[in-house]
């Protein structure tokens, strides 16, 4: 089976001084309301989590390596489960180079340490797409 | 170099993170080499519409708006900002 990964860092405090220095603004340009409908922005946590969605999406980035039509970030939305999984959905341009790329099903990890938190995203490939190196 | 040049490196010295001092830069340096981040370059674009008072649409929200100096002034230019504006 052939895989592809993507995998990003991003800092927590840079997400906590974005949020204080832009508040709905920030957050509007980069998730969408479905998305942040189980986020409380008020809690000591929320940089944490918005800086786990926000390497999610990065990581997304990498996995469908853009070229002419960059996704934006709000095409590739991440969900959190009552049960603490994570979910990534596409749509748009994000879908539509996920399946150009012969991406499956999303699967996604985050960790948090130090100050940063981090995501990996890892898919299996249809090993018939084109773009599939040998 | 024109007011809307100054502007955009003060909004870069402010928000961006770099590496290197903004007014040390070239119009067209890469800015995504010299240490911006996918994260930062949201707070640039968020700082430059508070510089401004314009609002960056949906279809200029991408890498290549903010590669450069000069590619962030051509966004603000094609959103009506003419050097000199305040």
């Amino acid at each position: 089976m052939t895989v592809r990964i993507g995998i990003d860092i991003q800092s927590i405090e840079e997400v906590k001084d974005s949020l204080t220095r832009f508040g709905a603004r920030y957050v509007g340009r980069l998730f969408t309301v479905a998305e942040l409908a189980g986020c409380d922005l008020a809690s000591p946590f929320a940089p944490r989590q918005l800086a786990e969605r926000f390497a999610a999406k990065e990581a997304v980035l990498k996995m469908l390596e853009p070229t002419d039509i960059v996704p934006e970030w709000k095409d590739i939305e991440v969900f959190s489960s009552p049960h603490g999984c994570q979910e990534i959905v596409l749509s748009a341009s994000a879908a539509q180079l996920a399946a150009s790329r012969g991406l499956g099903a999303l699967s996604v990890s985050f960790s948090h340490g130090g100050g940063v938190a981090t995501a990996v995203v890892v898919s299996d490939v249809d090993v018939n797409d084109n773009m599939v190196r040998s | 170099m024109s007011q809307i040049d100054l502007r955009i490196r003060n909004v870069l010295e402010g928000n961006a993170r770099l590496l290197v001092a903004a007014n040390a830069l070239n119009d067209d340096s890469d800015l995504y080499e010299v240490g911006l981040s996918s994260h930062a370059s949201v707070n640039v674009m968020l700082a430059c519409e508070d510089e401004f008072g314009v609002e960056f649409p949906e279809s200029l929200l991408r890498k290549s708006t903010f590669q450069s100096i000069g590619s962030i002034r051509r966004a603000l230019e094609s959103l009506g900002i003419a050097d000199g504006a305040e």
